[in-house]
């Protein structure tokens, strides 16, 4: 059915949406995606002046806000088009509101997974009325880039999170 | 588009739902592992594909906080009373187990006396009755502090005997403190690997200790009656002969800051007099002779007299007057 590489990515294409496809995606496809969680502190150097140092997260302390940072990177010779980088705010937390950022994207933000809207058009049903949704009700964080990732190229996304 | 829309549904199922903790009233329970991880779709040409990435994961401190509050109002006491206790309540309001050492007070500033710590001076209530009582336990330092889970709370007394020397009015205080034993401090001091399960104890915004203050009140209270007379004969005067009428006004106070609960009055008739049927008054109303409903009664055994229930009396209450009259025999 199909010939060369093009079979590959036909495979990853059925399965993806199944059973866990990380054992598939992460050899064979075009796209790496690596995440990290920091904390940031502020710091003063020698001279006493003030600088924001980021460090890995490990153990957090509730009521401290943690960045988390998705790279999406081209590994292949080919042009990928089409990223979409999603990420829930992890369990536990609380996205903070406007530290969504991500270059050349549309930033989009979800309740339940399924719908996606910019803030100002999200809605959530309240007592039985429509109502816009508040930036802590936000679960899922979905960057829509722009153009295509050119090979070599990486695609960065990143969102502030509240420990609760 | 179609397989986009499909991997939506699976975004969730992937990674791990959509329930949030919010409700948890002190924050995430120390030791909890949160995962995260993200995903990507894209397409090379014509075919769609999706990746995922790492996942990483954070754990949650323990945050160390102590909050201890005050369960009794004043307490009034009287000189030279023992076993005087205060009721505290200790709670771990941070979001991991924590023990806590205890430490009681007495020498503070402010007050007119400095109450004397009894021999055991903290207890557990144990018996949950409120006050010191056989069944609750003693407190030894280092031996039983008490361990609370979060959002857990002990009730604690803090036991003081009353000088003998102390007038009414004067209040003493007595405090209670309580720590945590992984550690106190500004908030924020982190004592690595000493929470639960080996994450990190920091110390929270209570610094991890905290104390309340109660008071002991000498309230005394002294009641005072003051009687007086008035004779009118039947012939208009005033001259205490046989027939004659007295007329006995009583009027009972009470001063101090302390309750008199449940005072009666009684005052005999005198000898070779007889009692005015239906003359007893308090403060104005007739009251029945005959023992019933109201206030007062008029007996004759085991001698003649009358008598009035003034309720409690204290300083706002007010003062009470009686009347009644009796004939010179």
């Amino acid at each position: 059915m199909f010939k060369g590489k093009g079979k590959v990515f036909a495979l990853v294409a059925t399965f993806a949406c199944g059973i866990a496809p990380q054992a598939f995606a992460q050899s064979q496809g075009c796209v790496e995606l690596k995440s990290v969680v920091e904390t940031e502190q502020e710091v003063v150097n020698a001279a006493g002046q003030k600088t924001l140092q980021r460090a890995p997260a490990n153990k957090v302390v509730p009521g401290s806000v943690v960045i988390i940072t998705v790279t999406a990177n081209n590994i292949c010779k080919k042009p990928s088009d089409n990223v979409v980088i999603n990420n829930p705010v992890p369990d536990h937390m609380t996205y903070v509101a406007s530290t969504a950022t991500g270059q050349n994207s549309d930033i989009t933000f979800s309740i339940d997974g399924a719908k996606f809207a910019a803030p100002d058009q999200l809605t959530v049903s309240d007592a039985g009325a429509a109502r816009k949704a508040r930036p802590d009700e936000y679960r899922v964080i979905r960057w829509t880039f722009r153009g295509a990732l050119a090979p070599g190229a990486s695609a960065v996304a990143s969102f502030r999170a509240t420990l609760n | 588009m179609k397989s986009l829309r499909n991997c939506a549904l699976a975004i969730a199922a992937l990674v791990g739902g959509f329930g949030s903790n919010r409700a948890h009233a002190l924050g995430v329970p120390a030791g909890t592992a949160i995962n995260n991880t993200a995903q990507v779709t894209y397409s090379v040409g014509t075919v769609n594909a999706t990746a995922t990435s790492n996942t990483v994961s954070v754990t949650v401190a323990e945050i160390l906080d102590v909050v201890v509050t005050l369960q009794t109002p004043s307490v009034p006491v009287s000189a030279g009373d023992t076993n005087q206790d205060l009721v505290y309540r200790v709670t771990n309001t941070g979001n991991g187990p924590e023990t806590f050492r205890l430490v009681m007070n007495s020498v503070l500033a402010g007050d007119q006396f400095d109450p004397t710590p009894s021999a055991t001076s903290i207890y557990f209530d144990t018996d949950n009755s409120g006050d010191l009582s056989p069944g609750d336990t003693p407190y030894v330092v280092g031996s039983n502090d008490p361990a609370l889970s979060a959002d857990g709370f002990v009730t604690v007394l803090v036991v003081n005997d009353i000088p003998g020397t102390v007038v009414d009015g004067n209040r003493g205080f007595s405090r209670l403190t309580a720590d945590a034993r992984t550690g106190t401090g500004t908030p924020g001091t982190a004592f690595a690997g000493q929470g639960v399960g080996g994450t990190d104890a920091v110390v929270g915004t209570t610094g991890a200790d905290s104390e309340a203050t109660g008071e002991y009140l000498v309230a005394g209270v002294t009641i005072n009656a003051v009687k007086s007379q008035v004779v009118v004969d039947q012939f208009g005067g005033n001259r205490p002969v046989p027939g004659a009428r007295i007329n006995y006004t009583i009027v009972v106070t009470a001063t101090g800051t302390g309750t008199a609960n449940t005072t009666v009055f009684s005052d005999n008739i005198p000898a070779n007099t007889t009692y005015v049927p239906g003359s007893l008054q308090l403060n104005t109303t007739t009251l029945s002779d005959v023992a019933d409903a109201d206030a007062g009664d008029f007996a004759t055994t085991p001698a003649a007299r009358v008598r009035v229930a003034l309720g409690n009396l204290n300083t706002a209450a007010g003062s009470k007057t009686i009347t009644f009259a009796v004939t010179i025999n």
